[in-house]
């Protein structure tokens, strides 16, 4: 009999009921899930990616028992998330992003040991977990400074402290490095990826497909209610490894030259952004070198200023799999 | 059992720092009570008045100053939760939200009892009002019984305001309806039969009339039914009250309403 999974959904399903209208008030259903099904191993480093409103926030809600599903099953080590709440609450953690969610007035401190006694941690236990913690994420000597004081980047290891107050067997992290700094962030991700090495289950959602790719073990990619794809990162890649990705930058390009671009043979998708004055330009396209030979003639007379070739990454998979699933 | 302690405790320590550091807590329980009692002690105190309705002046700004934090502040600490964030935090803890709730009301009740003191200290030395027929024992059991009853009331509504955003303005009249139904600052026979009939269901009503007859000589005082009516009521409300925390568990579950958006 294979081993029990840590986190398990089978055709879970949430559709969110609201109204709309002040005098002929409209009930409108939002579907936010729509029969998903996972398995995720125990000590695993699990990503959910997915764009803004996919459905990865209700599903850690589901998971940390929040939200009721309006069907299917969710379980958390072994425990139903719907049912057993209580007994689950105890071993499971979880983060959101942001800098709410904590009490901005009080210290740091304050904060950890009102949540210790909230997740019922014995005081001989919490004396010696709260300094460990605020050693751990670097928060030691800030502790007794107010939380208004503190930089995000503290904010949110702060919000992970409390996160493992109760030294969780499963951590849900729900976008916990948005609006961090790039050196904040690193810092983060590599606290959570030696939570996951010491043996913690972590469920982790993001839509930064480099933060993904450099941590999780297995991904999972979510668009609209649904997965669409899932693996691990390189099995992810391995989608789009008959493309390669072509960029270019240029100056003032018309829009007819770049439906040109589009209906030429093996070319996937083209997508445009600004820089600046300039226009960088993105060709996911089956045969790259051919592409190149063709640039010549479609950008004749138009300022080029650089061009590269270059083998897809987790984010090009996204994309496609995203702009497949529309 | 000794974990939910603590956990209530904590929320009940929590409530009072938050209230200590707010300049918003001071407005209930020392300005607003000072103002209710100057007027009452005013209006009470002019000449031709009935000289045993002055206690209502004594008394009826802490009554109401002590009620207003109980409630508001029971109620507002619930809407501050929700911007701070920490609502759905507390709420996935694996301490009820009931015990939480029960913490951070007592520390309002603690707060709310200091609105005697200033209005209490006005009617000494502003109006040179005292309370001579006071029968201490009985006032102190029948402030407990207050306590109980605002308490009991306190924790029933306050998960409502939980569960949904526009409940606490909603209810926000029900602070005033238990000033005036409650017999405050004046007594409960002088209001309409139909008023007199919905303050007979109000736990604190009787508790009230038991406060105010623990400070008047004779008669006729009938503590024990008094006091049995408002322990009664306010057990009634705890009961309505468990069943509502099943229901608001099990609603917020559903509707994802806890967090802000």
């Amino acid at each position: 009999m294979p081993p029990q999974p840590a986190i398990e959904a089978r055709q879970l399903r949430k559709t969110y009921i609201t109204t709309r209208g002040v005098l002929r008030r409209e009930r409108v259903n939002r579907v936010a899930l729509r029969g998903v099904d996972l398995a995720i191993p125990h000590s695993e480093l699990f990503g959910l990616l997915g764009p803004n409103g996919a459905g990865k926030t209700t599903m850690v809600k589901i998971f940390t028992t929040l939200l009721l599903p309006t069907s299917g099953t969710a379980r958390v080590l072994g425990l139903d998330a719907l049912k057993e709440q209580w007994a689950l609450r105890r071993r499971i953690g979880f983060v959101f992003g942001g800098e709410r969610g904590l009490y901005w007035r009080l210290s740091g401190l304050d904060n950890l040991r009102y949540f210790a006694d909230l997740y019922r941690i014995p005081p001989e236990v919490s004396r010696l977990r709260i300094p460990e913690l605020l050693e751990r994420l670097g928060l030691a000597g800030r502790e007794r400074d107010r939380v208004e004081l503190y930089s995000r980047g503290m904010k949110q290891r702060l919000h992970l402290a409390r996160g493992l107050l109760n030294d969780p067997e499963v951590l849900f992290l729900d976008e916990p490095t948005i609006g961090l700094d790039p050196v904040g962030a690193r810092e983060l991700r590599l606290i959570v990826r030696e939570l996951a090495d010491a043996g913690t289950t972590i469920f982790l959602t993001t839509h930064y497909m480099f933060e993904a790719d450099a941590i999780c073990d297995r991904i999972a990619v979510i668009k609209d209610g649904g997965i669409v794809a899932e693996g691990t990162p390189n099995s992810i890649k391995t989608l789009v490894q008959d493309q390669g990705v072509v960029e270019f930058e240029v100056v003032g390009m018309p829009v007819e030259r770049l439906a040109g671009l589009r209906d030429l043979p093996g070319v996937k998708s083209v997508a445009v952004s600004e820089h600046e004055l300039a226009q960088v330009v993105t060709v996911h396209c089956a045969r790259p070198a051919e592409l190149m030979t063709q640039l010549g003639v479609i950008l004749d007379g138009i300022n080029l200023q650089k061009v590269s070739s270059r083998e897809p990454t987790l984010e090009d998979a996204y994309v496609q799999l995203i702009g497949d699933a529309q | 059992m000794k974990s939910l302690a603590r956990a209530a405790f904590s929320a009940f320590r929590l409530s009072i720092r938050l209230r200590v550091i707010s300049p918003w807590s001071y407005l209930n329980w020392l300005l607003f009570p000072l103002l209710f009692a100057a007027v009452g002690l005013y209006v009470l105190s002019g000449p031709g008045t009935v000289s045993s309705h002055l206690v209502y002046g004594v008394l009826g700004g802490g009554l109401i100053g002590y009620w207003s934090v109980t409630y508001i502040d029971a109620g507002n600490s619930i809407q501050d939760e929700r911007w701070n964030g920490t609502l759905e935090q507390i709420f996935a803890t694996p301490t009820p939200l009931s015990v939480i709730i029960l913490g951070k009301v007592s520390g309002g009740l603690l707060f709310g009892l200091l609105a005697f003191v200033p209005t209490a200290a006005l009617a000494f030395f502003g109006f040179h009002a005292e309370l001579p027929a006071l029968d201490p024992s009985r006032f102190v059991i029948s402030l407990a019984i207050l306590t109980f009853s605002f308490l009991s009331i306190a924790l029933t509504l306050t998960p409502l305001f939980a569960l949904w955003r526009w409940a606490f303005s909603m209810l926000n009249g029900f602070e005033l309806g238990v000033y005036v139904l409650c017999g405050f600052m004046f007594p409960v026979a002088v209001l309409a039969t139909w008023a007199q009939g919905v303050a007979s269901v109000l736990g604190p009503t009787w508790a009230v009339r038991a406060i105010y007859a623990s400070t008047v000589a004779g008669g006729p005082h009938d503590f024990a039914v008094w006091w049995a009516a408002a322990v009664g009521l306010s057990l009634l409300y705890l009961v309505v009250g468990y069943f509502l925390y099943a229901l608001v568990e099990r609603e917020a579950r559903r509707s994802g309403e806890l967090a802000l958006a």
